[in-house]
C-alpha cells in the first residue's frame, strides 16, 4: 500500500545524502525496491524494452507503452518514480505531451536526452544527436508543460561519445539555462571526467550519475559517487541483469529436476510472495466494505 | 455484429477482397474512419473499404492537429476497435512508420495482427519539426526505400498491401515525385500514392508512368482537383481516399446543432438533424447484443 511518508524527490535532492534509484520495470519490481528502502525508483525505458518486449533499447517503445507501465507502478507505490522519457518521443511538441502524460501518471521526474530519434542505449555505439539548440527548446518545452514545480526535468546529454567531453559540458550548460532541474552527462569515461563535471556544475544543480554494469563509466558505489559530488545515482539495468540470471537458473533447475524442490531455498513461498504484494491488507480492506457492514446479510 | 470470428471474414479474407478491388482500378471510393462509430456509418452506407486516418485520430481522440503526436499504440487500439465491429477491409495510415526501418518493421507486424489489410507509409521527415506545418520535408529516397523494404519483409500475409506515399511533389516537383514512386515500386510497394498533384494533366502523368495501382487523395480545400469518380476511374486510379470527409461533416453538424442548443436553450429548431434513439441503436447494432444477452441469460 502506498505509504504517506515518502519524501518528494525534490526534497531528497536538497539534502546532503546521495539519492540512489535502482531500476524498475513493473509494479512488482517497484514494490520490492521500495520495501528494500530506496527513496526513489528509476523506470528505465531499456528495462521495459527488455522485459515486456524481449527487445533491445533501440527506440521501439512508444510513449503510450511507457505511460501504461508508469501508471501501474504509481498506482501501487508511493516511492518517487523517475521515468525515462528518452527523446521525449519526438520534437518539442511531443515533449509537451510526454511531460503532461507522465506527470499525470504520477511520476516525480522525467529524464529527456539529446539523441536523435529513434534513440539507442547511451552505452551503445552509433549514437547521433539533435542540435544543442533544438534540445534546449525541448527542455524549455518540458519546463513549460509541467503543472507542478515538484515534477523535475532531468536533462541528459549523450554528447561525450559523439562530439567530445567539452562539447558535452557546453550542451549541459545550455540545458541548465533552459530550465533543467537536474543534469545528466552520460557516459563519462573515467574518474577525471566525472570530477570535471562536478567541478563545473556541482554548486549550481544536482548531478546524476548512471551506473551501467559493463558500460563506459567506472562502476562506483554510492559512497564514492557522493564523495565525487553527485546527488543522484541510478542503477537502471542492473535489476534486469540480476533478474535474467536468476530466471535462467530457476528455469534451468526446473528443467533439470522436473520440480522446484532443489530451488525452494531461493524462492518466496506462497505466503512470502503474498506478504510482499500485500494480499493480507487487501483482504482486510475488502472485509471493511463487505455488505454486512452496511445493513446487508452476512 | 462482432465479425472477427465468423468464417469467411478473417483478416486474410478481407485482404484478398481488398487486393481484388484494387486490381480492378475502378476508382474505389474509400472514406476515412477515425473511430469505430464512423466505420459503422461507412459500412452501413454501402462502401467496400475504409481508411483509418491518422489525422482523424489526432483530431478526434486527442483533439490536436496532425503533427505527429499520435502513438503507434493509439493507432493499434483504434484499428482493433474498428476491426471488431466492421467487416470492411481497413487501409491504415502509418504516417512515417513511427521511426526508421526497424520501427516500421514493428509497426507493420503489430498492425497486421490488429487486422489491417493495407498500410500506407509516407516519406515525410519524422518527427515533424515544430512550426513547419506548411513546409513539410521528405527523407532521402534511399532511406524511404529501406523502409518500404522493411515493411514488405515484415508482413506475414502477402496480401497485406504496402502503399508507399511520396510527399515530394510540393518540394522537388512532379517528375522527382514520380521517380521516387518508381523506386518505391522497385522496393516492393504494391501501390503508390503521389500526393497532391495539382492538375488533371499531372494526375494522368502519374497513372500513365507508374505500373502499379495508384491512389488519389481528395481533400476539400486541397490542391488536387476534386474530380468525380467516373473521371478518376477513366484516368486509371485504383483507390480514391476521402480520408476526412466524415469527420469534417460531423464537425460541422456538431457545431450547428450545439450552436442552436446554446442559442435557443432547446433543440426544436434542429430536431430533424439528430439521429433518433432507434436509428442510433440500429447503427451500433443493439439487436445483436440483445440477442446475446438473452442467449447467455442466467436461468
Amino acid at each position: 500500500m502506498p505509504s504517506s511518508e515518502a519524501r518528494s524527490l525534490r526534497v531528497q535532492l536538497g539534502g546532503d545524502a546521495l539519492v540512489v534509484a535502482p531500476g524498475i520495470y513493473d509494479a512488482l519490481s517497484a514494490l520490492i525496491a521500495g520495501q528494500a528502502g530506496f527513496g526513489a525508483l528509476y523506470l528505465s525505458g531499456a528495462s521495459i524494452a527488455y522485459t515486456r518486449y524481449g527487445s533491445p533499447d533501440i527506440g521501439l517503445l512508444g510513449m503510450t507503452e511507457v505511460a501504461d507501465t508508469l501508471t501501474a507502478i504509481c498506482d501501487r507505490v508511493a516511492t518517487p518514480v523517475i521515468v525515462d522519457g528518452d527523446t521525449g518521443f519526438g520534437n518539442a511538441l511531443n515533449v509537451v505531451r510526454t511531460v503532461r502524460t507522465f506527470e499525470r501518471c504520477g511520476a516525480q521526474a522525467v529524464q529527456l536526452e539529446d539523441q536523435a530519434m529513434p534513440k539507442r542505449c547511451g552505452h551503445l555505439a552509433g549514437k547521433t544527436l539533435v542540435p544543442a539548440a533544438e534540445m534546449a527548446g525541448k527542455v524549455k518545452a518540458a519546463v513549460d508543460a509541467r503543472k507542478s514545480d515538484d515534477f523535475l526535468i532531468i536533462a541528459r546529454t549523450d554528447a561525450i561519445a559523439v562530439e567530445g567531453y567539452d562539447a558535452a559540458l557546453d550542451r549541459a550548460e545550455l540545458y541548465l539555462e533552459a530550465g533543467a532541474d537536474v543534469l545528466f552527462v552520460e557516459a563519462p569515461r573515467d574518474r577525471a571526467e566525472m570530477d570535471g563535471i562536478v567541478a563545473r556544475f556541482g554548486g549550481r544543480v544536482p548531478l546524476l550519475a548512471n551506473m551501467v554494469e559493463g558500460g563506459k563509466t567506472p562502476l562506483l558505489d554510492a559512497a564514492a559517487l557522493q564523495q565525487i559530488g553527485y546527488k543522484l545515482a541510478i542503477f537502471p539495468g542492473g535489476t534486469v541483469r540480476a533478474v535474467s540470471k536468476l530466471l535462467a537458473e530457476y528455469y534451468g533447475s526446473l528443467r533439470e529436476h522436473g520440480g522446484t524442490g532443489p530451488f525452494l531455498d531461493r524462492m518466496n513461498l506462497f505466503d512470502g510472495l503474498n506478504e510482499i504484494i500485500g494480499t493480507p491488507g487487501y483482504l482486510a480492506r475488502g472485509k471493511e466494505y463487505d455488505g454486512s457492514n452496511f445493513g446487508g446479510e452476512a | 455484429m462482432p465479425q472477427s470470428s465468423s468464417s469467411g471474414d478473417r483478416p486474410s479474407d478481407r485482404r484478398r477482397r481488398l487486393r481484388a478491388l484494387v486490381d480492378e482500378r475502378r476508382a474505389l471510393l474509400v472514406p476515412g474512419a477515425a473511430n469505430a462509430l464512423t466505420a459503422r456509418v461507412i459500412e452501413d452506407t454501402g462502401f467496400d473499404a475504409l481508411y483509418v486516418t491518422g489525422a482523424g485520430v489526432a483530431n478526434t481522440l486527442l483533439g490536436v492537429p496532425d503533427i505527429g503526436l499520435v502513438t503507434l499504440t493509439e493507432m493499434v487500439q483504434t484499428v482493433e476497435a474498428i476491426g471488431e465491429i466492421s467487416s470492411l477491409p481497413m487501409i491504415v495510415d502509418i504516417d512515417t512508420g513511427f521511426g526508421n526501418a526497424i520501427n516500421t518493421r514493428r509497426t507493420v507486424r503489430v498492425l497486421e495482427r490488429a487486422g489491417a489489410c493495407g498500410l500506407q507509409i509516407e516519406d515525410q521527415v519524422f518527427p515533424k519539426k515544430c512550426g513547419h506545418f506548411d513546409g513539410k520535408g521528405v527523407i532521402p529516397v534511399g532511406e524511404m526505400v529501406s523502409k518500404v523494404k522493411a515493411a514488405v519483409d515484415a508482413r506475414d500475409d502477402e496480401n497485406l498491401l504496402i502503399m508507399a506515399r511520396t510527399d515530394a511533389r510540393a518540394i522537388e516537383g512532379l517528375d522527382a515525385a514520380i521517380e521516387r514512386a518508381q523506386r518505391y515500386i522497385e522496393a516492393g510497394a504494391d501501390l503508390t500514392f503521389v500526393e497532391a498533384p495539382v492538375s488533371v494533366d499531372e494526375m494522368r502523368a502519374i497513372t500513365a508512368q507508374l505500373a502499379v495501382p495508384q491512389i488519389a487523395n481528395l481533400v476539400v480545400g486541397g490542391r488536387t482537383p476534386l474530380l468525380p469518380q467516373a473521371e478518376l476511374a477513366e484516368i486509371g486510379f485504383a483507390l480514391v481516399l476521402y480520408a476526412n470527409t466524415p469527420l469534417q461533416a460531423a464537425m460541422r453538424a456538431m457545431s450547428e446543432v450545439l450552436g442552436a442548443l446554446k442559442r435557443d436553450g432547446g433543440l426544436d429548431a434542429v430536431r430533424d438533424r439528430l439521429a433518433d434513439f432507434g436509428e442510433r441503436q440500429r447503427l451500433v447494432d443493439k439487436a445483436t447484443y440483445d440477442a446475446l444477452e438473452k442467449r447467455y441469460a442466467v436461468e
